[in-house]
């Protein structure tokens, strides 16, 4: 029953595109700006014309700027972008859908391997403009890489406007769910899908897990380099002078540290305090994150080693060293893992491996999939009793991730009263015989 | 029962596998549903919160491949053969249920406890 996406990344590609994405691996917006301008070609989508593609890439940029709070726009140096943003928003609406695009990793775009290297000079002037506001904002302020909550409704109709079937069918899944969750916007690196998991489970986790508590993961590092010496091959996005297993040891060390942290707040405030910490884009964040594609690797040598021996594995398994790119946890570190967050983000599979090693399961809302079965997936769909409750997800695309927090019914009004039951209003209330 | 992330759900969580009867061309399962996303949730007397949207069994017939099975009236629908039902109209879930090459469908449901069920149901009469 799993429909998985097979052979999306291109690893020849990814090899030879790797310097070229070498500006996307930071989660600055200067970074962050400059891979939307690379990925700013179609995938296939119907809009070509230079004027839109201005458009949205301003859109984008704006979009990037998660300050917390809801007013944006406020003591904020990106005020005009955000102008520019609401133009470009009422009069092309439809280009959402590559705007999606832009935001997600350019795992997609390597595979097609095209730079579109035509631009008009008011796009490079556009560029330098941008370029030239977010440098005094990386050094000004910090800039969120998890935006506060926000209302779906309002952000769904903010987002997908226009009547293309695209949109009436994202927004129709938004509104499915818009009773129930608020939306938090993860920064649209090729980590967001790390980053919204980090995220839910630094907010949202009520005690250490098991696996967290009773292992000294300190240690996982060494016990791993002194069997498999290609963990030397691993990435960071950041300089060090540490060995990659010194390295290692402390991103574990500090997300046991946090998770703690998280765990022992005594207040709602003093976690959100925690979180906005935590989500500065500073290297702490990475070093978190680097720690979770870790896990992943441990994971993974763990359950390759169980199906040889011919124990039981999870289903997920089969298909993660199925793939021609990834047969064994080396070629898997190589080909896939050790470009996350820099040229890819995490395919599907690779999510159910994440959910795994962290003994969680993902409940992700998937909307291009609204009015199938595939709406609602669970990353690993195993049904085990034993774990917490799901970390709720939601994607547009399967690439850009983005976290879901629980909308609390409020139980009095806008003026304070307790809110009845409403009676029925004639809305349909059937019991089908089956 | 509603989901709230990171709150433990007070509610015991079952499997159930019932063997669909096939009466002539049709095949049964005998029990029915009531809920969905397109569906009037205030009207549900058997969920916590009244803004549930869930799918829910509001009859079983007795003797049924349902009651056999171990499914109660009550019971909330989380999946069936592993696709979601938390997020569906009720024709959605009809359809999930009903399909005509499966016969057999597993369940996994959530329940509250046993003496709320039976007052709950009491209370619909």
């Amino acid at each position: 029953m799993y429909h998985y996406d097979s052979g999306t990344k291109d690893v020849q590609n990814r090899q030879t595109d790797k310097t070229m994405n070498k500006k996307a691996k930071f989660g600055f917006d200067s970074g962050q700006q400059s891979q939307s301008k690379k990925s700013k070609k179609n995938h296939g989508s119907t809009q070509s014309t230079q004027s839109q593609k201005a458009d949205v890439k301003v859109r984008a940029a704006g979009k990037d700027a998660y300050s917390p709070g809801p007013e944006r726009s406020s003591e904020s140096t990106h005020t005009m972008q955000k102008r520019a943003q609401e133009e470009a928003k009422s009069t092309h609406s439809d280009c959402n859908s590559s705007q999606q695009h832009l935001m997600k990793t350019s795992s997609a775009e390597d595979e097609k391997g095209e730079v579109d290297l035509y631009r008009g000079e008011e796009e490079i002037e556009q560029e330098l403009h941008e370029k030239h506001q977010s440098k005094s904002v990386a050094v000004g302020e910090t800039q969120s890489s998890v935006s506060a909550a926000e209302d779906i409704q309002t952000y769904s109709e903010r987002e997908w406007k226009g009547n293309t079937t695209k949109s009436q069918l994202i927004r129709k899944g938004y509104e499915a769910i818009a009773s129930e969750f608020n939306i938090c916007r993860v920064r649209g690196d090729n980590y967001c899908a790390l980053r919204a998991t980090l995220f839910q489970v630094l907010s949202q986790s009520n005690q250490l897990p098991a696996w967290l508590h009773d292992s000294d993961i300190i240690k996982w590092p060494k016990e791993i380099h002194s069997d498999k010496d290609f963990i030397k091959e691993w990435q960071f996005p950041f300089e060090s002078r540490k060995s990659t297993v010194q390295h290692l040891e402390q991103c574990l060390d500090l997300l046991k540290k946090k998770w703690q942290e998280a765990v022992q707040c005594k207040s709602l405030e003093d976690r959100e305090r925690m979180c906005q910490e935590v989500f500065r884009g500073h290297d702490e964040e990475y070093e978190l994150l680097e720690a979770l594609k870790f896990l992943m690797l441990r994971t993974a040598i763990q359950l390759h080693s169980d199906m040889e021996k011919g124990s039981d594995v999870p289903e997920f398994c089969w298909l993660l060293f199925a793939r021609d790119s990834s047969k064994c946890p080396r070629t898997f570190l190589n080909n896939h893992l050790r470009h996350v967050g820099f040229s890819g983000g995490l395919e599907q599979v690779e999510m159910c491996l994440l959910g795994h090693s962290l003994q969680q399961t993902f409940r992700v809302v998937r909307l291009y999939k609204c009015d199938t079965e595939e709406f609602i997936t669970y990353y690993p769909n195993d049904h085990r009793e034993d774990r917490p409750p799901p970390l709720c997800l939601i994607t547009e695309d399967d690439r850009h991730y983005n976290a879901l927090v629980p909308k609390k019914p409020s139980k009095f009004d806008e003026r304070g009263r307790p809110k009845w039951n409403q009676p029925s209003d004639g809305q349909s209330n059937i019991t089908t015989r089956l | 029962m509603s989901f709230i992330p990171g709150q433990p759900v007070t509610a015991v969580v079952q499997r159930i596998e019932i063997q669909k009867l096939r009466d002539g061309d049709n095949l049964i399962l005998g029990f029915s549903i009531g809920g969905g996303i397109d569906q009037d949730a205030s009207q549900n007397p058997f969920s916590e919160d009244k803004s549930d949207k869930g799918i829910y069994v509001t009859r079983v017939s007795k003797g049924g491949p349902a009651e056999v099975a171990g499914l109660r009236i009550g019971d909330k629908i989380m999946q069936v053969n592993g696709w979601d039902m938390t997020m569906v109209t009720h024709d959605q879930a009809r359809k999930r249920l009903t399909k005509k090459k499966e016969d057999v469908v597993r369940l996994l449901i959530t329940r509250k406890s046993l003496e709320e069920v039976v007052r709950q149901s009491m209370m619909q009469h």
